[in-house]
């Protein structure tokens, strides 16, 4: 028997082009949805960006690992739907469907002709979800964005960046600020979907992602809401009101660690003594001085300092491990390229190989994060070319 | 019951409305993760431990205090006033069962039985000690929804590992890709993870709540931080694993640069003011024309080392120069609306200050909301940033005193009487 997975049930049609609506799209396809990226004959804007799978051709629409990264296990079809027959032949898509994609400024949909209530016209049971900068209505619905600039106005970059300020606000890498509207159209979805399950009518969910990043900086709002205090943003730790000691530390191999420093409770105090005495290294804590969380208070730089040391004679993966192993709260800060080899994740077959266009596959991609006893997450396939599944779906349709 | 019957639980709206959920969470992940099905109309029932208050109750948020960071906990602080803990737990209902002794085990099996989805975020092995595998939630609720989180996921080496927002985002890899090259990560300033990890698993209970909807049958699941992180890393891990890049050294990241697309001008920008910024992005021709025109074609624009894109790209460092003297002399607001009035990506860099007092978008689009809390008094909240045509939150509660919801939910709901009520207080077990 094969299992059922998550999405088996679903079609979706994916008319987005931007990263948000491509990663929205790629939650629901890595879990089993039918998601068919409906390209116009250019094909989606992110064909175009780089960087290119090695030794592709210049301009080969088929070979952005940009591309491939948003739109794994999707289906291309080439449709322009800025033709009356193209949108005709969309019409016929949207009635097989049960979710359609998409990431429009009100300008932009008055351009094209349709509003997102009009794709529900004949589809009842349709949920349409658009994302997209600024959402469906407000002042400031028609301003342009990108990842940086959503970002800067939504709020999380206030708090990124370094102690020193007059380095400006750094964007987190990953393109975040899409990613993150991608999880809130998802469960609009999901809500969506259960909702019809009881009512058999569709919806229409309208997500910006200047409302999505307002929400979402953490202890920022709440800072705001109960003392009335802004946070600072500080390197590579928490944006706090006042300054705070460093919580990245360099190592003997050229790395670093994540370690936040608290001397307030016993036992990961006396934890991190024991380690540091283990190594010979913890020169005066051991004194009994120490055991008075108000003298570690008031010590604290020169606790700080020890610790510098500390890390600075030990390579990052030997910290992270002992660390962890007297259960303390270390990260190493893994390069992309140090994940592969993981022995935790290769024991969780995390990785998995896809057999891409690239030579020498198949290759590695991230696989689901989430897994399920009773449901299966369905194998992972590569992106599509374009255009590639055009006639099968057509013949679909007829 | 309720000496304010605007407390009193009342049927709930939403499509989520009958779901009862026994939710272990804790933290700001877990927290995170069950606030949006109380939001949608699960009954989501917060157990909680008297002698292990939740940390976001302690986090010293207080309104009409002094700002103290959130390492400065103040000893013996009334566990109700906590701000985060509010912010968190809107809509929730609130118990407290002491897990340590075999009555408070057993009364929460009853809770078990009487819901259909069990949520946790404890380390590892410690949902196992209570003796509530999934095995045993099964026996007692055939259907169940059992949403377990971690950072690491429930098997591996690593497992029993030890992590919050901070660890994640450094061992997924979240921290190295995000800094200036040649220096140490700047990383992230907030626990994103604590964020996206959160939805991912609010999205995997939804999931199985859907499949049970459709099928009967429940599952258990195993969301990892981690993991999920590692999937947000973007395209550079495709070219790590596909083309075999290198990203340590000295070039790697770009900070507000792009590498791709070359798009220059891309960064954040120093406006008039102290430490008050401004991004602008320009990825083609055709905005970088629009953007010329609307600061005046200043004469560098016309320098050659900007005519194209490339070249623009290539000398970013004399590019982004002339840009900051163009934008150190106006207010980031002003920019930012000379620019998109151009057609041109820019905004000013926003604090919550900005967001919550002066952003017209967000006023428009009611993001935040209010709501009355019986210790903190008046409380602003971050709403759900998901607008449907045909339902919306259901905000009918501020975050739970501490066991304020014992009485409803152990007499009404599972039909506790009232001397075994009284016992299981007077001897601690609630």
């Amino acid at each position: 028997m094969t299992e059922a997975t998550p999405y088996g049930d679903l079609t979706v049609v994916e008319l987005a082009g931007d990263p948000a609506g491509e990663a929205l799209g790629k939650l629901l396809a890595t879990m089993g949805a039918d998601v068919i990226k409906v390209e116009l004959p250019e094909g989606a804007p992110g064909r175009h960006i780089g960087p290119a799978a090695a030794g592709a051709r210049d301009g080969d629409p088929d070979a952005s690992l940009h591309f491939w990264f948003y739109n794994v296990a999707k289906r291309s079809m080439v449709l322009d739907y800025r033709t009356a027959d193209g949108m005709e032949r969309l019409r016929g898509l949207l009635r097989r469907a049960d979710i359609v994609i998409t990431g429009w400024r009100p300008a932009e949909w008055a351009d094209l002709g349709i509003s997102p209530a009009g794709l529900r016209d004949g589809a009842p049971g349709l949920i349409v979800i658009n994302l997209s900068p600024f959402g469906l209505d407000g002042p400031w619905a028609d301003m342009v964005s990108s990842d940086l600039v959503g970002l800067a106005l939504g709020g999380p970059l206030n708090s990124c960046g370094y102690d020193d300020h007059a380095i400006p606000p750094i964007r987190p890498g990953g393109d975040q600020g899409y990613q993150l509207t991608a999880s809130f159209g998802h469960l609009g979805i999901l809500l969506a979907l259960i909702e019809r399950q009881r009512t058999g009518r569709g919806e229409l969910i309208d997500v910006a992602m200047h409302d999505c990043l307002s929400v979402s900086a953490e202890l920022a709002n709440p800072y705001w809401f109960y003392p009335r205090v802004l946070v600072h943003r500080q390197t590579c730790r928490h944006a706090q009101p006042t300054p705070t000691q460093p919580a990245v530390f360099a190592t003997a191999d050229d790395r670093y660690v994540y370690f936040a420093l608290i001397t307030t409770e016993r036992k990961p105090w006396q934890s991190l003594v024991e380690w540091m005495e283990s190594l010979g290294l913890a020169v005066d804590l051991t004194d009994s001085r120490y055991d008075d969380p108000g003298f570690r208070q008031a010590n604290f730089a020169h606790i700080q300092q020890l610790v510098e040391v500390f890390f600075l004679l030990q390579r990052a993966d030997d910290i992270y491990r002992e660390g962890q192993r007297r259960g303390l709260p270390v990260g190493v800060l893994n390069a992309p390229e140090d994940l592969p080899h993981d022995e935790h994740l290769t024991a969780r077959n995390f990785f998995v190989p896809v057999d891409d266009d690239a030579p020498g596959g198949p290759h590695l991609y991230p696989g689901a994060p989430i897994r399920f006893s009773a449901l299966a997450v369905p194998p992972l396939t590569r992106a599509p070319r374009l255009g590639e599944h055009t006639a099968d779906i057509l013949r679909e349709l007829t | 019951m309720y000496l304010d019957e605007r407390r009193q639980p009342g049927p709930r709206r939403g499509p989520l409305a009958g779901v009862r959920v026994a939710d272990f969470c804790w933290m700001g992940v877990g927290s995170v993760a069950t606030r949006l099905l109380a939001d949608f109309g699960a009954e989501v029932i917060k157990i909680e431990d008297r002698t292990r208050i939740d940390t976001p109750r302690k986090l010293p948020l207080y309104k009409n205090e002094d700002a103290r960071n959130f390492g400065e906990e103040v000893v013996g602080a009334d566990p109700d006033k906590g701000g985060l803990f509010n912010n968190y737990c809107r809509n929730k209902l609130g118990v407290t069962i002491n897990m340590r002794v075999p009555e408070g085990r057993r009364l929460a099996e009853r809770l078990i039985a009487a819901s259909s989805v069990v949520t946790e975020n404890f380390a590892p092995g410690v949902m196992e000690r209570w003796g509530l595998t999934y095995e045993r939630l099964r026996e007692l609720r055939p259907d169940v929804v059992y949403a377990r989180m971690s950072g690491y996921g429930h098997s591996g080496p690593n497992a029993s590992y030890r992590s919050y927002g901070p660890v994640v985002q450094a061992v997924s890899g979240l921290s190295f890709i995000s800094g200036l090259p040649g220096r140490e990560p700047s990383g992230w300033g907030l626990s994103h993870m604590d964020n996206q990890a959160a939805f991912y698993n609010s999205a995997a209970i939804l999931m199985a709540i859907r499949h049970r909807m459709l099928t009967g049958e429940g599952t258990e699941i195993d969301v990892s931080a981690i993991e999920t992180g590692i999937n947000l890393l973007g395209p550079v891990m495709l070219e790590v694993t596909v083309n075999g890049r290198v990203t340590r050294g000295p070039r790697y990241p770009a900070g507000n640069r792009l590498e791709h697309p070359p798009a220059a001008p891309h960064g954040v920008y120093p406006a008039s003011g102290e430490d008050r910024w401004v991004a602008i992005a320009v990825f083609n021709d055709e905005e970088w024309s629009r953007f010329a025109d609307a600061i005046g074609r200043p004469a560098w624009t016309a320098d050659e080392r900007f005519a194209s894109p490339q070249s623009r790209w290539e000398n970013q460092d004399a590019l982004d120069e002339a840009v900051a003297t163009w934008t150190s002399q106006r207010d980031r607001y002003e920019a930012t609306k000379l620019l998109q009035e151009a057609g041109v990506r820019a905004g000013a860099v926003q604090n919550a200050q900005d967001l919550n007092e002066t952003d017209p978008q967000l006023a428009h689009r009611g993001v935040f909301f209010q709501m009355d809390h019986p210790v903190i008094g008046e409380a602003r909240f971050e709403g759900v940033p998901v607008h449907f045509d045909g339902m919306s939150a259901d905000n009918w509660r501020s975050g739970p005193l501490l066991g304020e919801d014992n009485e409803y939910v152990f007499k009404e709901l599972l039909g506790v009487a009232d001397d075994e009520f009284a016992k299981l207080t007077a001897s601690g077990v609630i």
